[in-house]
């Protein structure tokens, strides 16, 4: 899985030539077709990013929509809940996919693929479907609070529980769970299970094998996990407008409302920019941590 | 043998319907080099992880050092174990690995360094405590295996068929490497193979296992040439085993006759077999009839002949259809003989190796 994402220096310098025409002959569709409907939009956004006035007619160039969205204290306040709900899911992503991904990898026995298939399956579940779900359970008068009620744990109904940051979290630690999963996963099924029992023979116990063995070795998957969902989560706005209320409101939520509510195109395509600006930054430094990681094996 | 280290007393353990070790006793002692030898699934992997704490027995005692330590937990028992695959920390050097179990026993990191230092230099891996496990050879990772158990000063080192991902010519040379290893640290080996020449060359004894049951337990020198059972004469060394009828006892001796006043002679096992399997090493084996005409005589037609080197392999299949295989020094007196030839081949009596199949596996008594 690693692997294929992250390719390996060529071997052979003399035919360096010849070898990086024949990829190239092979990927000139795909680039095309990458070039016209993906970078192209990205472009025109970009140029949107630096304009002003287009509907007023007396239009130009200029920086203003950046200086005002990063100058902007409600935005910063925005971008500061952005990633605290981005990392807290990305958090409780890990922490339930790195157990998940244990058992699948060498406890699930015949039950391995079966398990497998029902965690891409379940990613196939439309997220409206999901969110609405997670609505009813989270909800006043959802399935939580009743019982809670119901057993006399609390005699109010939690409020906090649906149209909040808590809610969010919740909604978005499930909804990247199988990319969290699946990485993790593939770099477990590359160690071999002797390693566990040297460890506890030269007299760890479970967690120091955990932290020492374990944990290194699957320090890349857990980067490709990084690399996989933390931007997703931290550009989502299906969730937050769905559950977030007023405190769960998230970038994503702001460009939305920018562009559709204020009608504010140049101020949402360059808030949109600076978005892609992180995320790229992000990604960068998950790349180099997972292959710095993979090189020291 | 003075105190035992190790003590396997009346061990069974079974998965499902199989049995992997079968009501199994065993003394190793101090300093022994000890190999338990045999097929594969014939217990003996089981019975090392039985010691070493992976398997806890169904049945029986594992004591250690005086000690039960029967359910006491891998981490916790003071023997280390070297791994088939050697299972290596890919994302350590040779000196974090070699380190990782003294750091675990709260060893003072000079202190540490300094036995990683010596046991880097016992096992020839001076230099190469940075480098990783991936940028050694097959043999080096082999040492630092060794040398990641050995530095915890183990009762005893458990060696799980370790020499079994090398070639031949490394492997020989890591047979008497791990041999000095073994005499300079004084440490108790028990071995786990298959492989009969390597527990042969390296071992005080061994403990042949087939069936998740010890068939014999002896000496290198007495497993050869005293087998008691057939799996055993089989198993170790080349398996050359006839049956004959029991002419006369006469004495300690029995003799079985054949046609042209051919016969066999063996010591006689005692009670009252009518037939005999008798197995014979092919060294012992001469071709052409000896003049005194004590011991077995027996006649039989050349089958094939090959040149080994150092030795001749001759088959001769006798009148009763089976075949002996003959081994000759190559040296001047080496017979000169081509396939179809008649020829008579003797040994002495003491050479007839008695392993009555149908006696089965024998249990050891405590030595």
């Amino acid at each position: 899985m690693e692997s294929a994402s992250l390719p390996l220096g060529r071997r052979h310098r003399g035919e360096r030539r010849r070898s990086l025409l024949r990829p190239l002959a092979f990927m000139s569709l795909p680039m095309a077709i990458l070039g016209l409907f993906f970078l192209a939009p990205m472009l025109v956004m970009l140029v949107i990013a630096l304009q002003y006035g287009i509907l007023s007619g007396q239009s130009g160039f200029t920086l203003t929509n950046f200086s005002d969205v990063l100058g902007d204290e409600l935005y910063r306040e925005v971008a500061l809940t952005t990633v605290q709900i981005a990392t807290a899911a990305m958090v409780i992503q890990l922490l339930l996919a790195v157990p998940l991904a244990y058992v699948l990898a060498f406890k699930a026995g015949r039950w391995e693929i079966p398990l497998l298939l029902f965690f891409v399956l379940a990613d196939e579940l439309n997220p409206m479907v999901r969110i609405y779900a997670w609505r009813m359970l989270l909800g006043r008068e959802g399935l939580i609070n009743s019982a809670l009620l119901d057993i006399g744990l609390i005699e109010q109904p939690i409020d906090a529980l649906l149209f909040s940051k808590f809610a969010v979290i919740v909604v978005l630690s499930t909804s990247y769970l199988t990319y969290t999963v699946i990485p993790i996963y593939a770099a477990m099924k590359a160690i071999d299970t002797n390693m566990f029992e040297a460890a506890r023979d030269l007299g760890a116990g479970w967690w120091t094998t955990f932290r020492r063995v374990l944990l290194p070795l699957i320090a890349p998957g857990i980067f490709v996990a990084l690399l996989l969902v933390y931007i997703p989560l931290f550009t989502d706005f299906a969730s937050p407008a769905l559950v977030g209320g007023t405190e769960g409101y998230m970038l994503g939520n702001a460009v939305n409302d920018l562009v559709l509510e204020s009608g504010d195109l140049n101020g949402g395509a360059a808030m949109s920019m600076l978005m892609l600006l992180a995320a790229g930054v992000f990604a960068v430094i998950a790349y180099r941590l997972a292959k710095i990681k993979q090189l020291e094996q | 043998m003075s105190e035992p280290m190790i003590v396997l007393d009346r061990v069974s353990r079974s998965f499902g319907e199989l049995c992997a070790v079968d009501d199994v006793s065993l003394e190793i002692g101090a300093g022994e080099f000890f190999s338990m030898l045999g097929p594969s699934g014939c217990g003996k992997t089981t019975t090392l992880r039985l010691i070493a704490g992976f398997e806890e027995p169904d049945v029986g005692r594992v004591m250690l050092a005086g000690e039960d330590v029967t359910l006491v937990s891998p981490r916790r028992r003071n023997v280390n174990m070297v791994f088939q695959d050697y299972a290596l920390f890919p994302h350590m050097s040779v000196a974090e690995n070699v380190e990782f179990g003294l750091r675990l026993r709260r060893v003072a990191r000079d202190q540490a360094r300094e036995r990683v230092a010596e046991m880097l230099t016992v096992v020839q891996l001076e230099g190469l405590g940075q480098r990783r496990p991936a940028e050694l050879s097959g043999g080096q990772r082999q040492r630092v295996a060794l040398a990641r158990a050995l530095v915890n000063k183990p009762a005893a080192l458990l060696l799980d068929e370790p020499l079994g991902a090398l070639d031949l010519k490394l492997r020989r040379e890591m047979q008497l490497e791990l041999k000095r290893i073994q005499k300079t640290t004084g440490t108790t080996f028990v071995y786990v193979t298959h492989d009969q020449e390597e527990a042969l060359t390296m071992s005080d004894r061994i403990a042949v296992m087939e069936g998740g049951i010890v068939q014999q337990l002896a000496d290198p020198r007495t497993l050869y040439e005293q087998p008691r059972t057939a799996f055993v004469a089989g198993f170790i060394g080349t398996s050359n085993s006839i049956r004959l009828e029991v002419s006369r006892r006469e004495g300690e001796l029995a003799v079985m006759e054949l046609d042209q006043g051919m016969r066999v002679v063996a010591p006689d096992p005692g009670g009252s077999a009518p037939r005999l399997r008798i197995t014979v090493r092919p060294e012992k084996i001469r071709i052409g009839g000896s003049s005194n005409g004590a011991g077995s005589r027996i006649r039989g037609q050349v089958v094939e002949r090959i040149y080994l080197g150092s030795l001749s392999q001759t088959v001769v299949e006798i009148a009763t259809g089976e075949r002996l295989v003959v081994h000759e020094l190559n040296d001047d007196e080496a017979a000169a003989v081509a396939p179809g030839d008649q020829v008579t081949l003797s040994w002495a009596e003491r050479h007839s190796l008695i392993v009555d199949s149908d006696d089965g596996p024998q249990r050891e008594e405590r030595s």
